[in-house]
C-alpha cells in the first residue's frame, strides 16, 4: 500500500509539472478541452490502479492529435449538478452495480437529454456483471433506446485511425453496442475494459497485461480510445461526403 | 282650322257669283269673325322658351408614359402630344373635352413642361377607371399615344375596349405621334425562369431588336454582376443572331452570394444606335437560398468545436462543409498514414476556386500561419467585400492568438486588433459572464436567445483580447470589467458590415456552454442553437433579423424624384440614417445620405433624382444592425426597352370604335358628334283673355249678318 502512495504522489507529480510546463494554451481554462470525466453512482469511489487510464487517456489524445484534453481528469457523482456541465461522461467499473437512485436517474435523463455521450467499460468483462446491470439501470434511465451494435461502419471505427475493431485489456467481442438517441451515439457499451488497457503503474508500465495480443493490442485499445475521444468532440465529422471517397479508397486497399 | 277655312272659303265663292253691295265689308266682318271665332276656339299663346346647346362629351388620353420622351414626329413624342392636344382644343368647336393623362393611373394631364414619368401605359385600367367613376358617359374617346401599350395587342385590343365602353356607337380615336421608327439596338426583355437561388443556375431568356434599319445582324450579350468597389462580374455571355429585327438568347447564370444583387444585361451595339440607354438593363435580384453552403474549418476538436458542428449538422438548412486540424506537425500518431484516416487540409482549392461556392466561412479557434492559409488571407478579404458571409470563433489560436492583426482578414473584422494590447497576452483565462449592451438587447438576431434566457448568460471560460469595435459595428455582448487600450469595454460579440458581406467575431471559445451546462438544461440546451440561429441568420440577411424592409413604392426613373420607404421592424426606435451607394468598381461616397427619426412606423424618404445604374440602399436604425435593398434606376427601363411607335394596335383602337386613326399633324381633322339644344326654361301665355275671342266673334258675327241683309245675301 505504502508503495501505491508514492506511485500516486509521483504521478501527481509528474502532471503537476506537466501542467506547469510552458506550452500553448489548448483551450480556455480546459473548459473545452475532452475530458474523460469516471461518473459514481451510489456509494462507489473511483480508486485503484485503473484509476491512470482515465489521465492516460488524455496523455495519449493530446500526444498523438490536436485535441486538447484534461491533464488530470475528475469524478463526477451522477446526483450532482456538476454532470451536466461537460458532454461526456465514462461509467467504469466491475461487479454488481446498485439501483440509481431516482435522482440519479432524473440527473442522467438530463444529461442524455442536453447530448451527453456516456461510455460504459466494463473491467471485469470476463464476468460481465457489472456491464449487465449498467444496461439494466440505463434501461430505468432511456426507457425508450434499446441497445444496438454499432455497425463497423460507424464513425467511431475512422474518426482518427483506421481501427477494424474494438479491443481493450481484452480483446472482447467483435463489436460495440450502443444507445444511438436522434441519430447520435449517446451510449457506448465496451466489454473489453479499455481504461485497464490504457492505465499504467507510477512508473509508467502499463498496470495490466493485454490478452491476448500484448502490446500490438494495447496500441490497438489506445488508438481505439482516441477514436473515441475525437467521436466525442467531432461527432460524426468524419462521416462527412468529402471524407467518404478518401476513406473508402483506404479501405479498398485493405489498409486496417 | 278647317272649318274656318271652309266657311272662308264658301263666302269668298258666294261673294265672286253675286253682285252685292258691301262685299268687301261682307268679307272683312267675314273674315275677322272667322279668325276671332278660331281664336276662340284655339285660345292662342305666347310661347317663351329660354335653352342652351351642348356639346358632345369628350375624353381625350395623353399617355403619360416615359416612352413619350422618345423622338415623335414633331420633336419628343410627348411634345408632339402636346401639340395635337392644341389642335383638339382649337378644332373642338362645341365639344367639351376633358384632357387625362394615363400612365400606371389616371389623373388630369398635367401642364405642359411636366415630363411624363409613368413606367407603364395602362390604357383599359385608365379607361376603366374613369368610366366607373363617371357622371356623363363620352360620346367619343381620343386616345394620343404611341402605340405602346400595356395589355392586348392589336388583335384582341378592340375586343377588350368594347366590353369597356358604355354601349355601341362611342367612338375611340386616336392620335399617333410618332410614325417612324428610331434607329435602335436594344435589350427589349429579360426573363428569368424562377427565382435566383444562391449557387442554382438560373435560366435567362434575352430578347434583343434592331429598329429603324440599323444594321445589326448580331449582337454581343452579355451578363454582368455588379459589385461594390470591385469590377462588374462576368457572369454569362453570348451572340444574338438577328432575324427581322429580333432575337432571343438563352443563357444560364449563376449568383453565388445571397441577398440583394444587382445584375447588367448590356448589349455592344452598332455604330448608328440613336438609343444608347436602352442597350442595358439592370435588374435587382433578391437572391434567396435553398440552404446555406457553408465551410467550417476549426483548429483543433474542442467542445466548442463539437456544439458548432451538431447544431450546423442538425440544421436541414444548412450544407456544412467541414475541416478539422485533427493532427498537427507536433503530433506522435504512432501509425503509418495507411493507418490514419486523415486527409489533407485543401486550404488552396478551399479558398481560391471553391470559396466563392461559399455563403460563409466559420473560422473556429484557427491559426492561419501553419496552415499556409495566410497567402489566401487577401482573397478571404475580397470574398467578404463581395458579399459572403465570415464568423471568427474565438479560442488560444483566434484574433490575436492566430496572429490575424494587420492581415486583410482584420480588415473586415468588426474589431480592431491592433488595438487589442501592448503586452504578449492573446487571451484572458479569467472567466467571464458577457454583459448584453443596449443594442444587444434590442438586436433581433438575439431575440431568440432572450426569449429562453431574458438578459442572463452563462460564465463562460476566458476571453480572446480584441480592440475597439470599427466605426458602424454593433456590439452585442462587451467584457463586464475589462477594457481595450482606448478605455471601452472589450467586445466579446460584435458584427458589422463589410462592402457587401457580413462578419461576427466571437471572442469566447464557451458559446457551447448555451448549450451544455447546467444553466442550458432549463431550456434543454437549446440556447446554443438559439445564438447561432440568429447570428447565421443575420449573416445570410434572413429577413427576420433584418431591422427594416426597404422598398421604393413608385420604382425609380433616373432623373426623377425618387421616393424610398423604409418599414422597420416593430419595437425598434433611434434614428434612421440611409445611405445610398453607387454599384461603382470603385468605392466613393454615397449618392444619397440622410437622417429621419424612427418610431416604429414606416416613413418615407425623398432621396432626391439620381443617376442612371445600380444602387444599394442602406439603413441603420439607432444603434442596430443595417439592412439593404439593392434597385435599379433606368432612363427609360421597360418603356424605352422597344421604342418602336405601334402605329397597328392604335389602328386596331379606332377602328374596332369605329373611330379614325389620324397623325398628330391632322387631330384637328377629327370630327365629333353634334351639339344637343336643351330647354332649361318654357313659359306659356294666352295672348288674349278668352272672353275676348267670344265676344269679337259674336260682334263681328252680328256686324257681318248686317253687311249680309245690307247686301242682300240673307
Amino acid at each position: 500500500m505504502a508503495r501505491w502512495q508514492g506511485g500516486w504522489l509521483a504521478l501527481a507529480a509528474i502532471a503537476v509539472l506537466w501542467a506547469a510546463w510552458p506550452q500553448a494554451a489548448r483551450a480556455f481554462g480546459d473548459e473545452g478541452s475532452f475530458h474523460p470525466r469516471v461518473l459514481l453512482t451510489g456509494t462507489a469511489s473511483w480508486e485503484g490502479a485503473r484509476r491512470s487510464g482515465s489521465s492516460q487517456w488524455s496523455w495519449e489524445l493530446k500526444r498523438r492529435t490536436s485535441a486538447p484534453a484534461r491533464s488530470v481528469p475528475t469524478a463526477v457523482r451522477a446526483d450532482t449538478s456538476s454532470l451536466l456541465a461537460e458532454p461526456f461522461v465514462v461509467w467504469a467499473g466491475e461487479g454488481p452495480v446498485a439501483p440509481l437512485t431516482p435522482r440519479e436517474v432524473d440527473n442522467l435523463r438530463r444529461f442524455f437529454a442536453i447530448g451527453g455521450t456516456l461510455v460504459v467499460d466494463d473491467a471485469a468483462p470476463e464476468t460481465g456483471q457489472f456491464g449487465r446491470d449498467v444496461r439494466r439501470e440505463l434501461g430505468r434511465v432511456l426507457p425508450d433506446a434499446a441497445p444496438l451494435a454499432l455497425p463497423e461502419t460507424h464513425v467511431i471505427y475512422h474518426s482518427f485511425y483506421l481501427v477494424p475493431r474494438p479491443v481493450g485489456r481484452i480483446e472482447g467481442a467483435k463489436k460495440v453496442d450502443a444507445v444511438v438517441r436522434g441519430g447520435n451515439t449517446q451510449v457506448v457499451f465496451l466489454a473489453h475494459d479499455l481504461l485497464g488497457a490504457l492505465a499504467v503503474d507510477p512508473s509508467g508500465i502499463p498496470a495490466f497485461a493485454a490478452v491476448p495480443g500484448g502490446e500490438s493490442q494495447r496500441e490497438q485499445a489506445r488508438r481505439f480510445a482516441v477514436n473515441i475521444a475525437m467521436y466525442v468532440l467531432c461527432s460524426n465529422y468524419k462521416d462527412d461526403q468529402v471524407h467518404a471517397p478518401f476513406l473508402m479508397r483506404r479501405r479498398g486497399r485493405g489498409v486496417p | 282650322m278647317l272649318v274656318a277655312l271652309v266657311g272662308l272659303l264658301l263666302l269668298l265663292v258666294e261673294l265672286r257669283r253675286s253682285k252685292a253691295e258691301g262685299r268687301v265689308g261682307i268679307a272683312l266682318t267675314g273674315l275677322l269673325a272667322s279668325a276671332l271665332a278660331l281664336g276662340a276656339l284655339l285660345r292662342p299663346v305666347t310661347v317663351v322658351a329660354r335653352g342652351t346647346r351642348v356639346g358632345a362629351k369628350v375624353l381625350v388620353l395623353v399617355d403619360q408614359s416615359r416612352s413619350m420622351l422618345l423622338p415623335g414626329a414633331e420633336g419628343s413624342r410627348d411634345e408632339t402630344a402636346r401639340k395635337a392636344v392644341e389642335r383638339l382644343q382649337k378644332s373642338a368647336g362645341e365639344a367639351r373635352m376633358t384632357f387625362l393623362g394615363f400612365g400606371e393611373k389616371v389623373e388630369p394631364l398635367p401642364p405642359g413642361g411636366a415630363r411624363p414619368r409613368a413606367q407603364r401605359s395602362d390604357l383599359l385600367g385608365a379607361l376603366r377607371s374613369v368610366l366607373v367613376q363617371a357622371d356623363e358617359m363620352p360620346q367619343a374617346l381620343v386616345v394620343v399615344s404611341d402605340g405602346r401599350l400595356e395589355g392586348p395587342g392589336p388583335e384582341q385590343i378592340g375586343e377588350a375596349l368594347r366590353g369597356l365602353l358604355p354601349g355601341k356607337g362611342v367612338p375611340v380615336h386616336a392620335v399617333a405621334v410618332a410614325e417612324r421608327e428610331p434607329k435602335d439596338a436594344s435589350v427589349r426583355a429579360v426573363r428569368t425562369a424562377g427565382a435566383a437561388v444562391a449557387h442554382q443556375p438560373v435560366s435567362m431568356t434575352v430578347e434583343v431588336g434592331c429598329s429603324g434599319g440599323l444594321s445589326c445582324e448580331s449582337l454581343p450579350v452579355a451578363v454582368r454582376e455588379l459589385l461594390d468597389g470591385a469590377p462588374p462580374a462576368l457572369l454569362s455571355s453570348g451572340v444574338a443572331r438577328v432575324v427581322d429585327g429580333k432575337a432571343t438568347l438563352e443563357l444560364q447564370m449563376t449568383l453565388d452570394r445571397a441577398g440583394p444583387r444587382l445584375v447588367e444585361v448590356a448589349i455592344d451595339a452598332p455604330e448608328g444606335d440613336t438609343i444608347p440607354e436602352n442597350n442595358r438593363r439592370t435588374l435587382a435580384f433578391d437572391v434567396s437560398r435553398e440552404r446555406v453552403r457553408l465551410l467550417h474549418v476549426a483548429g483543433r476538436p474542442t467542445y466548442d468545436v463539437r456544439a458548432l458542428r451538431n447544431w450546423l449538422k442538425s440544421n436541414a438548412s444548412v450544407d456544412v462543409i467541414a475541416f478539422f486540424i485533427l493532427r498537427t506537425e507536433r503530433s506522435d500518431v504512432h501509425a503509418s498514414d495507411s493507418e490514419l484516416a486523415l486527409i489533407r487540409f485543401p486550404v488552396e482549392e478551399l479558398f481560391t476556386e471553391q470559396l466563392p461556392s461559399f455563403d460563409a466561412v466559420v473560422l473556429q479557434d484557427f491559426n492561419a500561419e501553419p496552415y499556409r492559409l495566410l497567402r489566401y488571407i487577401p482573397n478571404l478579404a475580397r470574398y467578404v467585400e463581395g458579399g459572403g458571409g465570415f464568423v471568427m470563433v474565438g479560442g488560444p489560436e483566434a484574433f490575436l492568438g492566430g496572429r490575424y492583426q494587420g492581415t486583410d482578414l482584420e480588415r473586415v473584422l468588426p474589431v480592431d486588433l491592433k488595438q487589442a494590447t501592448s503586452g504578449d497576452t492573446t487571451f484572458d483565462l479569467a472567466p467571464v459572464v458577457p454583459r448584453i449592451t443596449e443594442a444587444g438587447q434590442a438586436a433581433p438576431m438575439l431575440a431568440p436567445l432572450r426569449s429562453l434566457f431574458g438578459n442572463d448568460l452563462p460564465p463562460m471560460p476566458g476571453v480572446n483580447l480584441v480592440g475597439d469595435p470599427k466605426p458602424g459595428s454593433l456590439v452585442l455582448w462587451e467584457h463586464p470589467s475589462r477594457k481595450t487600450r482606448s478605455g471601452r469595454p472589450m467586445p466579446l460579440l460584435s458584427l458589422g458590415e463589410f462592402g457587401d458581406g457580413r462578419s461576427v467575431a466571437i471572442a469566447l471559445d464557451g458559446v457551447h456552454r448555451l448549450g451544455f451546462s447546467e444553466f442550458a438544461e432549463r431550456v434543454a440546451g437549446r440556447g446554443h442553437g438559439a445564438l447561432w440561429d440568429g447570428l447565421l441568420g443575420w449573416l445570410m440577411r434572413d429577413p427576420r433579423f433584418e431591422p427594416a424592409q426597404i422598398e421604393l413604392p413608385q420604382g425609380c426613373a433616373a432623373g426623377e424624384p425618387t421616393t424610398l420607404r423604409v418599414a422597420p421592424l416593430p419595437g425598434t426606435s433611434g434614428t434612421l440614417s440611409l445611405e445610398i451607394f453607387p454599384a461603382n468598381e470603385r468605392k466613393g461616397p454615397p449618392a444619397f445620405r440622410g437622417e429621419a427619426p424612427s418610431t416604429g412606423k414606416p416613413v418615407d424618404l425623398p432621396i432626391g433624382a439620381l443617376a442612371p445604374g445600380g444602387y444599394m440602399a442602406r439603413v441603420k436604425i439607432g444603434a442596430g444592425s443595417g439592412a439593404r435593398r439593392a434597385f435599379a434606376c433606368e432612363v427609360g427601363g421597360d418603356e424605352w426597352a422597344d421604342p418602336r411607335p405601334d402605329r397597328a394596335r392604335l389602328g386596331a383602337i379606332a377602328s374596332s370604335t369605329g373611330g379614325r386613326l389620324v397623325d398628330a399633324s391632322d387631330a384637328s381633322k377629327l370630327s365629333f358628334p353634334q351639339a344637343l339644344e336643351i330647354n332649361a326654361e318654357r313659359s306659356v301665355t294666352p295672348l288674349l283673355p278668352p272672353w275676348f275671342w267670344t265676344l269679337g266673334a259674336a260682334l263681328f258675327l252680328g256686324i257681318h249678318w248686317l253687311f249680309r241683309r245690307r247686301g242682300g245675301l240673307v
